[in-house]
This record gives structure tokens, sequence and C-alpha cells, in this order.
């Protein structure tokens, strides 16, 4: 299965994400519809993009009791069917990184379901920090990341003492 | 019946950027925009601004039919009668004052690629050697500091360096897609240094963020020479056989200490030494870029030949992980510099800045605003305007709009009612990117694209049309002997050896020569003495002095208590681009207006927080609008940033017209010095 | 290998999926007193506010059964357990074999000891049966009384307020929703049920109950006199259904003692959801969490443990979220604070109207938000760090409250997959 892996080491908190999934979603460049969040430390200069993994024991899709959410077998999205969603928020509470939301204005919650299988926050993420590839590729890219902090932090005095 | 449906390869323009895109139509209509993932430059990524072109090109305030004003106001008139009278009173403009006192002025608003060029051969047709754009206040300095030192503006193979250092640029919001090239060099272990006074986007991930005080980039590069040559960490060989002028770099270098850096700039000595460390360790290959950040000063050109001279003695010029020269694309020349020379004529501003004329066949624009208010060196009468709105960008807003106003002719070519439109006696309709058919290369990968006509408006005129039909009725028809675009087309790319069948069966783009590095060591490098020239006799014997000297920014040279804060202007947003996209309503829902970025000490000491109006006073005018408190280390005490471009606080009113880069004749507008008032 | 369900819900359900993963061959029997297909409890009032239609509230269908290979006896009730022959006996007198028995007979509204609270115009929300007979008793203008504010009890009041309904919420004790809020939180709910003309009367005890020849309910409680109503809804709390294996209770506790692998003291047997009295993640004596997602949870548990897994429980803990009267009300945890504890509280924060975060030597213990649904989302990313007891690293930026709704996911939650639960 495929997920959206995430490298915070070379995401610039520039939002194109969470602009063109709210856009999906709403239409609107509201932030607040998204279901990529990017969180923004200015004095860590941390940039931390959230977004569902689909996990393999999602706890929402269980808990949820309106049966409301499932696995899409395609794409192996776990996914909300709005039309059985009852609003009760259960999910919000089951996701211990608040990566499901909820839409004030239908009453529903909502979250990420890999577009179908081609993900917005994906194609317009320009700075490559986001990766539609396949879970195992994934760990490979954490490596590939950690082994370059690594490196960087060995040998990059950075004129800071 | 299910709509036909059909996918549509092209480029966009909603920035410089160049990506290539995929245009979904659904009966002739476009639906959606997204990357294509065969572009050699984005990869199938695309920035939200793409298909924001949606919304730009249906949008419902478009400008489709040809106004006239009249006392009544504006009247929608025939596109001939249109051309009619603007080309009757042209010709009677020319007939009384002078071909010269007709200029032609190109903008960024429709994304022109190579189509530029059709407004510089008509100002020539027509007599006038006065061709005026935005690249007189963006690029053309960039293109100087280079220029002057190494014979042209390379690009940095980003993602094969070991160091990249970026110079006031922020990729992210102005180059979007530059930054996976950055973020994947990181990722194999490269090490990124950003110069730059604020924390931009970009500087989110540096690995080292020099924040430099607004216009001192200069100090910082001599300090990194002086670091580079006392470490020995020349390239020697480099250095002896193709430059000039090391000698006196070394001598010049010695006063830029570390500690006299920090002193000049805010960047710690220490931060200093590790950078130099860094380039050291990498070199030759480290890539550096320099952005717009550095230009709009009264020492860029010098500031940024001082960096170019970095590329020089690391040995990183035209290596792979350096900085590569890039083949240009070998068209035919659509301009007639060469058949029917003008400089006699006095291009506006040759007299005053030589080497924008002389480089980049530019005329100044704030000389033409002074022309056209003052006569001064002679009178400028009428304007065709294509794509630029100078009532938002240039600096002092107000006197450029007193200027415009004044003309006896102002045709303004636009998407929509722009402030410059406003104020025009004709406004006519422009084609946006996707409702013409261009060739654009792309510096980078050396490939070149034509674009695709995706959509038409019955009446609106691509660019060649409309200079074609004008030219014809001013009796200059045989300079535009294309039936159409894309006669023009085939016709530019005959030198080339490719054709346009080829183009458009590639809308990923055809390499038109293989990127080779090394190129100048058969021909040497584009300088008049063939080598890098760290001293410039070229400018000296223009009465520059040769060495890229150090001039610390009159802000600091002469500080004034009644201007305290120095403003710089012009950072990118992610959404916008100078004065456009202002009309996409979802973008005013993510960015809803201006504000003026303030460090916390300094909202604390004027007692507002975030979201307070406060007027911020230059010695040009002021302008009030809300601040926006940052994060300590987002933004350096005593600075402050707006970003131009919008009508409401526009931050042009309060930018020099008066002081000016003395090579470039780049218009102050990055180091300002301002005060603020809480209101 | 025969596996019978007791149970359609929450716990049954889960345990049954649970199983079938691991085992496909095993025969499989579900009985269930209800004759319909599972239905989800927790959308009853959800029915009632006319948010969901009636089929909305089923959560399975016959081919959700049929794909798990499992043989449904529904609107079978079960009346005995008998392990020495391993058997069941259903009400209509049928034995159903077992080699091994899960219990997930839920739980069942409680009476309280209030004369009169037998007879007609008495009604309680708990099954499908209970929501359509107040469906139909939902008509505008009529006056209910409600018994009891749990949470099943307001939600009760706001879906017949919101259809129209004169309402009076009766509590005993000196706070409404004493399970699932401190003072502070269920004052401000207080003041939000009487701004939506909810008459709430707390500190206030039924003393007894009469029904009039012409349908009205007459209601006497002391201090505040009587009333008139049209019905009464009896939601003074929840009972397990434990009555079926009586040889495994301790004495005079309710609820099924279960271990952290859900089996009772009975070999073969397990026990999950409401009918059970089980380990906490806190630690400490066993406790009933009559709580969907505590039966989804040990239902899961339960069913890796019919088909021989080893799973153990890392205890329940106690997590409530609703929407009612205008506000997401969410609790979790321990979170009314006791000496030595940190209590961070904040009024009106981006729209949560008030948030308190109960910890303990910086680990979170319990937390409660009041307002707007991202405060729920909040108490989702607390919930990891409560359940593990682990410190929450920026607990002291956390607690000056800058940077609320972002602090809280760790750096290191960056991980491609993640076992979420
Ligand atoms: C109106 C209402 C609202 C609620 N809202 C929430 C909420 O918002 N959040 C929350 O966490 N919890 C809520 N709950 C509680 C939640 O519904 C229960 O915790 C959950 O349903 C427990 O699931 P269970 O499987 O243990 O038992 P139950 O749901 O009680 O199911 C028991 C099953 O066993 C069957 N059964 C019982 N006895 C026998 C027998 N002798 N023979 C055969 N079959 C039998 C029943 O038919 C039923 O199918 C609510 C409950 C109610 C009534
Ligand atoms: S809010 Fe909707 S999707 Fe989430 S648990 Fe409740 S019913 Fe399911």
């Amino acid at each position: 299965m495929r997920i959206v892996a995430v490298d915070p080491d070379s995401c610039v908190a520039c939002r194109n994400c969470e602009y063109a999934c709210a856009f999906r979603q709403s239409g609107d460049f509201d932030r607040r519809a998204s279901h990529i969040r990017v969180n923004f430390y200015a004095e860590e200069r941390a940039c931390v993009p959230l977004t569902c993994m689909h996990c393999d024991d999602a706890w929402c899709l269980e808990v949820c009791p309106a049966a409301a959410i499932s696995r899409d077998p395609e794409t192996g999205a776990v996914q909300i069917d709005a039309a059985r969603c009852a609003g009760c928020k259960m999910c919000l509470l089951a996701c211990p990184f608040g990566n499901v939301h909820f839409d004030r204005t239908q009453g529903v919650s909502g979250k990420c379901d890999l577009c179908g299988g081609d993900p917005m926050c994906v194609r317009s993420c320009i700075s490559g920090a986001l990766r539609y590839i396949e879970a195992d590729e994934a760990v490979d890219l954490r490596r590939e990341v950690l082994d370059a902090s690594l490196r960087r932090l060995l040998h990059l005095d950075k004129g800071e003492k | 019946m299910p709509p036909e449906t059909e996918i549509q390869q092209t480029l966009c323009r909603m920035c410089d950027d160049r990506c290539g895109i995929d245009v979904h139509l659904e009966d002739g209509r476009i639906v959606d925009i997204l990357g294509n993932k065969a572009h050699l430059w984005n990869r199938g990524r695309l920035c939200v601004k793409a298909r924001a072109a949606v919304d730009m090109v249906y949008h419902a305030d478009r400008i489709l039919t040809p106004l006239k004003r009249t006392d009544e106001g504006w009247q929608q008139i025939p596109l001939e009668q249109a051309l009619d009278e603007i080309a009757a009173r042209l010709a009677a403009i020319r007939e009384e004052r002078g071909a010269r006192s007709i200029g032609v002025w190109k903008g960024e608003a429709i994304g022109f690629g190579q189509q530029e060029n059709i407004a510089r051969r008509f100002a020539h047709a027509v007599g006038s050697p006065n061709y005026l754009s935005n690249d007189s206040m963006c690029y053309a300095a960039r293109y100087f500091g280079f220029k002057l030192v190494a014979g042209a503006w390379p690009v940095p193979d980003l993602e094969n360096a070991g160091c990249i250092v970026l110079w006031g640029a922020n990729p992210p919001y102005a180059h979007p897609n530059m930054t996976q090239y950055i973020t994947a060099a990181r990722r194999k272990g490269a090490t990124l240094v950003v110069v730059d006074p604020r924390l931009s986007a970009i500087a989110r991930r540096a690995d080292i963020h020099a924040a430099v005080r607004p216009g001192t980039d200069g100090a910082l590069a001599w300090g990194l020479i002086h670091q580079l040559v006392t470490a020995g960490a020349c390239d020697a060989d480099f250095v002896e056989h193709h430059t000039v002028g090391f000698a006196k770099v070394v001598d010049y270098a010695k006063a830029f200490t570390a500690e006299a850096v920090q002193a000049e700039t805010g960047v710690p000595a220490a931060a200093v030494r590790a950078i130099a460390r860094a380039m050291q360790s990498a070199a030759p290959r480290v890539a550096a870029y320099v952005g717009n950040g550095l230009e709009h000063h009264e020492n860029g050109v010098n500031n940024i030949r001082a960096i170019a001279m970095l590329d020089g003695l690391l040995g990183a010029l035209d290596r792979a992980g350096g900085t590569f020269f890039k083949a240009e694309l070998p068209l035919r020349d659509l301009t007639l510099y060469e058949d029917v020379p003008l400089k006699h004529l006095g291009p506006l501003g040759a007299g005053r800045f030589p080497v924008l004329y002389d480089l980049r066949r530019e005329c100044h624009t704030m000389t033409a605003i002074e022309a056209i208010l003052q006569d001064d060196p002679y009178p400028l009468r009428a304007l065709i305007v294509t794509g630029a709105n100078p009532a938002s960008t240039n600096p002092n807003s107000t006197r450029v709009l007193e200027a415009l106003k004044s003309l006896d002719l102002l045709v303004v070519r636009d998407l929509f009612m722009s402030e410059t439109a406003a104020v025009a006696d004709y406004v006519l309709p422009a084609a946006s990117f996707l409702e013409r058919t261009e060739l654009h290369a792309h510096a980078k990968h050396q490939i070149v694209s034509v674009t695709r006509k995706v959509v038409s408006w019955p009446g609106v005129q691509g660019e060649y049309e409309f200079w074609h039909d004008l030219a014809a009725r001013l009796g200059i028809g045989d300079y535009f002997p294309w039936e159409d675009e894309t006669a023009l087309n085939r016709w530019l790319l005959e030198p080339t050896g490719l054709t346009l069948e080829e183009l458009e069966a590639h809308p990923e783009g055809v390499e038109y020569s293989p990127s080779l590095p090394g190129r100048w060591k058969d021909t040497g490098f584009d300088t008049p003495s063939g080598k890098v020239e760290f001293a410039s006799q070229y400018l000296k014997d223009l009465g520059y002095d040769e060495l890229p000297v150090y001039q610390s920014p009159a802000y600091r040279r002469e500080p004034d208590a009644a201007y305290p804060f120095v403003l710089i202007t012009g950072a990118r947003k992610l959404l916008y681009l100078h004065s456009r996209f202002r009309n996409i309503p979802r973008f005013l829902t993510a960015i809803p207006g201006p504000e003026v970025e303030m460090h916390p000490d300094d909202s604390e000491a004027l007692g507002v927080a975030d979201g307070d109006t406060v007027r911020v006073t230059s010695r040009i005018g002021s302008l009030e609008l809300p601040v926006k408190v940052m994060a300590p280390n987002e933004i350096l005490p005593g600075s402050l940033q707006i970003t131009h471009g919008w009508r409401d606080a526009n931050v042009n009113l309060i930018t020099h017209d008066d002081r000016f880069d003395p090579i470039s004749g780049f218009p102050l507008m990055k180091s300002v010095e301002v005060r603020v008032e809480r209101m | 290998m025969q596996v019978t369900i007791v149970g359609n819900s929450a716990a049954a359900l889960s345990a049954l999926e649970g199983f079938r993963e691991r085992d496909q061959t095993a025969s499989v029997t579900l009985v269930s007193a209800e004759p319909v297909p599972a239905y989800s409890r927790v959308l009853l009032p959800y029915y009632l506010r006319r948010r969901l239609s009636y089929e909305g509230l089923f959560i399975r269908q016959m081919s959700d059964y049929a794909r798990l290979r499992v043989a449904t006896e529904f609107g079978a009730r079960v009346e005995r357990v008998d392990p020495a022959t391993c058997e069941l006996e259903l009400a209509d007198g049928r034995r159903l074999g077992f080699d091994r028995l899960l219990l997930a007979t839920g739980s069942s509204p409680a009476r309280p000891p209030i004369p009169g609270l037998d007879g007609p115009g008495i009604h309680t929300l708990w099954t499908l049966d209970d929501a359509t007979r107040l469906d139909s008793l939902f008509r505008e203008g009529a006056r209910v009384m409600v018994l009891g504010s749990g949470f099943v009890a307001l939600q009760a009041a706001w879906a017949a307020r919101q259809r129209g309904l004169q309402v009076i919420v009766v509590e005993l004790l000196d706070q409404i929703l004493p399970r699932v809020l401190d003072a502070a939180a269920a004052r401000i709910l207080h003041e939000q049920l009487l701004a939506y003309g909810v008459d709430v009367r707390t500190g206030t005890r039924t003393d007894g109950v009469e029904t009039d020849h012409d349908g009205k309910v007459r209601v006497s409680t002391d201090g505040t006199g009587a009333f008139a109503v049209d019905a009464v809804i009896v939601a003074t709390g929840a009972r397990p259904n434990d009555g079926l294996l009586p040889e495994c209770l301790e004495p005079g506790k309710p609820g099924i003692p279960v271990a952290d692998t859900m089996e009772t003291s009975v070999d073969g047997v397990f026990a999950a959801g409401d009918v059970t009295r089980g380990p906490t993640s806190a630690g400490g004596p066993r406790e009933i969490h009559a709580l969907w997602p505590t039966a989804v949870e040990q239902g899961r548990v339960a069913g890796a443990n019919l088909a021989e897994a080893g799973v153990a429980y890392a205890g329940s803990l106690s997590m409530n979220v609703t929407e009612m009267f205008g506000l997401t009300v969410a609790s979790l945890g321990r979170f009314v604070e006791d000496d030595g504890d940190d209590v961070f509280e904040s009024r009106d924060l981006a729209g949560i109207r008030y948030l308190k975060l109960v910890s303990r030597a910086g680990v979170p213990v319990g937390a409660i938000s009041l307002g707007d649904p991202e405060g729920a989302a909040l108490l989702g990313r607390l919930r990891p760090f409560v359940r593990q007891r682990r410190l929450l690293p920026d607990l002291p930026t956390f607690l000056e409250g800058r940077d609320l709704g972002q602090r809280l996911v760790g750096r290191g939650a960056i991980k491609e997959k993640t076992p979420c639960a």
C-alpha cells in the first residue's frame, strides 16, 4: 500500500499542501478544511506536516459507532463516508495524531482519503517533503533523511559556539 | 451526454518558474490544471498558483473588449476602431514630438517568454529607442553582477552541490519547484546556507541562516573572500590562469575580518567562519544563487559582484555541483538593435546608467517617469503598456500615477483593470499564457518548449497579432511580415535545427543542446578580457570602481533618528506574484491583505500588537497598514518587511524613485529608512 | 471448534472480526436477544434528533455476517449458561453447545428505587425499540422529564429539545454530568442547557411517580414540588447484564470480572464490553467502563484470545465525546485533580470554552474540553500519553498555553506506519 510519507527535514511550511487539500475539500483556501496540517515552530525552525498514515490498526475505523469509516480496497485509504457519519466525533478522540477533523458546516468528520490514489498534497508539494510511496520505501526515505542529518551533525559546525 | 474531456500539456506562467502542466478540459473549457509528471523541471509537482489560472482565465472581471476613456467613463469600442484611433494618435505624436517620445513598456502580467521581443521590435520599428520593462527593477542587476565578473549569469547545479548558498532568495515562494532540488541535495548531505535578514521559508531548512542587516550582503561576501583567501582555499590554478585582479582582491579583502563583518552585517564572526568552512570543504561543489533581495539597494550590483567572485575563487564556475553556464537557445533575433540602431536618439537612462542599456538594452523606467513629468532629458508623451502595472510596482507610485495621467496617450493591454489600466486612454484585452503560443527556453535543463493556445476568446488578440496590426496602421507593417504567432515561431526556430512539430510533440520540452560544463575552456569567458574579472576595466572606463568596493547602506552610514527603522519591501508571498492574483477569492481567504512584519521587541516598544494599525513613513510618503508580529528569529529587530502589490496600502507609495544603484540604476526599495507610528 | 458469542453490539462484533482475522475455519455462532442485525446504541439520540435516518442506525447487514461466516441467532434470548456441559439455554428452550463462549451482553438502564417507576409513561433510551417508541412520543409542545443527567440523559434531553418539546432535567447530585465533567465544566454546560430553554434541577431528589388515567405522569420531588409531564425518561445509569453466569461474579459487585485476556474465572468463557468489570489503564482495581470504545477494545482482545492469540489488554481509559446544546463535550481519564497534581485550565482559547488538563509529574492523567470540536482532537492526541503514562515532553510549553493546538504532536510522530491504538 502507498502512503503519503513525510520528510520534515525537507518541509519549508509553505502550506501548498494545506491549500491544495482545503481546495479539494471545500473549494476555498481556508486551511481549517485541510486534512493535512503543517505545524511550524518558528523558533525551532521546525516544520512538521501531519497527515493520516492510514494505520494498519486504524482505531478511528474500529471505534466509529456508525460504521462510517472503512478502508478503500484499492488505495488502502481509511476513509469516512459522510453519508453515514453521525458527527459524534468519536474518531477525533480516537486518533492519536489529530488527523481527523470536523467539518462544522456539514456536521461530519473528515479525513484524508488519499484523493482516490493521487493525493493533491503530494502533487502540490514543491519541496519534495511529501511523497506518495510504498510504505516500505518510506522506511528507506527515513533512513536517507537520518543519514543526511547525521552527516551534517558530524561535519557541520554552524558557528554557534 | 458526458462532457468531452481532453488534456493539453503546456507550461504554467503564473510565475516565472515555467512548470510543465496538464490542462484538463471539458467540452473545450479548462476545468483543472495538474503538474505534468514528465516535465524535467517540476516532475509533476505544482504550487497552488497554477490551478488558479483556471479562475484567472474565466474571471468575471476580465477585460474582453477594448475600452476607451470618455467624459462619461469607459466606453466599449470595437477592436478595429481602437487600433485605428490608437494608431492615429501615435502617428500624430510621432509627427509632433518625434518618434522617441513614444515608449513601449512590457511587464509580467501575462507571462511572456520570447514574445517580449516583439515589443522591442515594435519600438525600434516605430523609431523609438525607448523600450521599458520590469527587468530594470528585477533580474538585470543580478545579471550585471555575474556578467561583469564571469561573463554570464550561471545557473546553480543544485542537485550535485555540496554546499548551497542562497543570497536574498526564497525559492519556495519565488521559484517554487527549485525547492525540491535544494532539499534533494540536502538529503544527499549538502549544507544549505541562507543569507537573508528574514527567516524566509527556505531559511527554515537552512543549516546556517545568516541574518544579515538589509543591504550588507557585500560585506559578508568580502568577509568570506577574506576567509577563503587566508585559509588558502582558493583554486590557485584557476585564479592564476583565468582571472584578473586577484592581487587587488586579496588586498581589499583584508579589511573584512570576521569581526569587522560581524560589526557591519550583524552575522556573528563565528558564523562567518563557519560559512567559509562549509564552502571550503565542499569546494568546488559550491552552488550559489542570488535572489531579488540583493537588487533593490544603492550598493546592489557590487554586492552581487562580490558574491560572483566567490565562484571564481573557489573554481566553482562551470563545474558539476557548482554553477553552470548554459548555452543560449540560438533563436533568430527578433529585435532590431543591429538593423535599426537607435542609441544616438538617447534611450532613456542610457546616459545615466550606461550598463543598463549596454548589457541589457533596457531603458530606465524611473528616468522615463521624469521624462514624462519634466520633459527631461526630452519629452515622453505616449506609452503602450503590455502586461505591466507600474502604477503599483514602480517606486513612488504617487508620482508614477501623476506621470501616467499626464501622458498624451496611454494604452494598456491587460487581463484586468489594473491600477495602470485604470488611468489609461485605451485598455485593450490581452491574452493570458493559456491563450498564446510562444517559445520558452528553460535555462536549467536547456530545454525549449512551445506553449499551446489552449483556449481563446473572440476579439482578444495575441501579443504578436496586436503589434502586427498596430504596425500595419503606422506604415511599419514590413517589420511584421509573419502571418501569425505560429509562422513567427517557425521563423524564430530556423537556426536551431528544431521544428515546431517536434516541439509540439514534446510538451515536456526538447533539449536544444546537452548541458556540458567547461564550455569556457575553448572560448574563454564572455568578458572583455576573456577571463573572470575580479577587477573590471570596463567599469573603470565608465568611471566606476574597478573592484566591487563595498559601500555601507545609507541607513547605517548616516543614521537619521527621524527614520529609525529600515524597511524591506517586496518579499514574495506564496500566492501572489507582484500585483497579480489579488482578485482570486480563495487567495484572499488565505492571505487577506498587506501587513508590516515586525520584530516582537519593536512591536513591544511601539506598544502595538498583532493586527494593530500603524503608519509607516519614509522620506517619500506614508501608508497605514496592520502589524504582523513575527517570532524573534523571523526578522531582525529594527527591520520591517512589507510585501508589494496590494491596491490598498501599496508599499511603493513610500519607496524611492530618487536613489539608485549607480551601475544598474535599480531603485532603493529594500533598505528604506522609515519611521513607524502607532495609530 | 465451536465458538459462540452472546451479544450483537460493539463488543460482540469486534470480537467476531478479531477472531476471524486469526481463525477462518472454526464454526462461529452469534446469539442476540434482539431480532435485527446490529445497530448502534450510541446513535439512538442522533436518530431522535433526526440527524440520522432509521436505516442509518444499522451498522451491519446480513451480508456482513455471511462474509464472516457466522451463524446468527437473532431474537434468541439466552436464559442460562451451563459451564459444566458447555451449553447455552435459550428462551425458546433450545440448547446450544460451545467450546468457547464470549458473553457480550452489555448493560441495561438502571432503575432507581423510586416508587411508581414501572408504570406507563415511563421510558428509557437504550434499545432500538425504546428509540422508536420515544420517536412517536416526541411531539412538539409535549413535556418530558429526564431523570438523571448523564450522557444518555442529556442526549435525550437535547434530542427532545431539538424536536420542540419542553424538557425538565432532574439530577440528584449538585452538578450535571458528574461522571464526565468536573464542576466548572458542568456549570458551563448547565448554563448552556438553560440558554437552550431546558429546565434543569440539580440537587433534586425524585420522590415518587404516578400515572394519571389521562396518561399524564405526576412526578413529585423534594423541595421543588410536583410536575405533570407527558413522559418520563429514566436515564440514571446502567447496570451490566451479568446474570447469565452467576458463578463468576464477585459478591456484592456488579459486572463480570475479567482478566487482561478477557477471560472470566470460568474456563473457556470470555466476557467483553459493558457487562464486564475490567482492568483500567491506570492500574488499580477493576472498573466498569460502560463505553463504546472500551467495548470495542475489549471485544478485539477477546476475539483474538478466542483464537488463542494470547493478547493482553492494556486496560481501558474512559473517554467521552458528544455534541449537545451547541458544544462539543469531551473528557478523558481522571480529570478531577488530587493533591500533588498539576492543573492547567484555560477559558476561551481558540473556540474552546473550557480546557482542563490534569497531570502528575509531567504525565497527563486526564482532560476535559468543552466547545470547539478541535478540543476533541486535542484530547485524542493526549490520549496515548495518558494511556501509556508517558511524559509529555512539551508539557511546560503546553501549560503556558502557547501554540496550543500544535504542541501536543511529538516531533517523533513522523512515522510511516503506526499501530495507532
Ligand atoms: C442512548 C445511548 C447513548 C450512548 N452514547 C454513548 C457515547 O456517546 N459514547 C460511548 O462511549 N458510549 C455511549 N453509550 C454506551 C455504549 O452504547 C455502550 O457502552 C456499548 O453499546 C456497549 O457495547 P456492548 O457490546 O458491551 O453491549 P450492548 O451495546 O449493550 O449490547 C449488548 C448486546 O447483547 C445482546 N444481549 C443482551 N443480553 C442478552 C441475552 N441474554 N441473550 C442474547 N443477547 C443478549 C443485546 O441484544 C445486544 O445485542 C451510549 C449508550 C446509549 C444507550
Ligand atoms: S464522527 Fe462520524 S466518522 Fe467519526 S466516529 Fe463519529 S460517526 Fe464515525
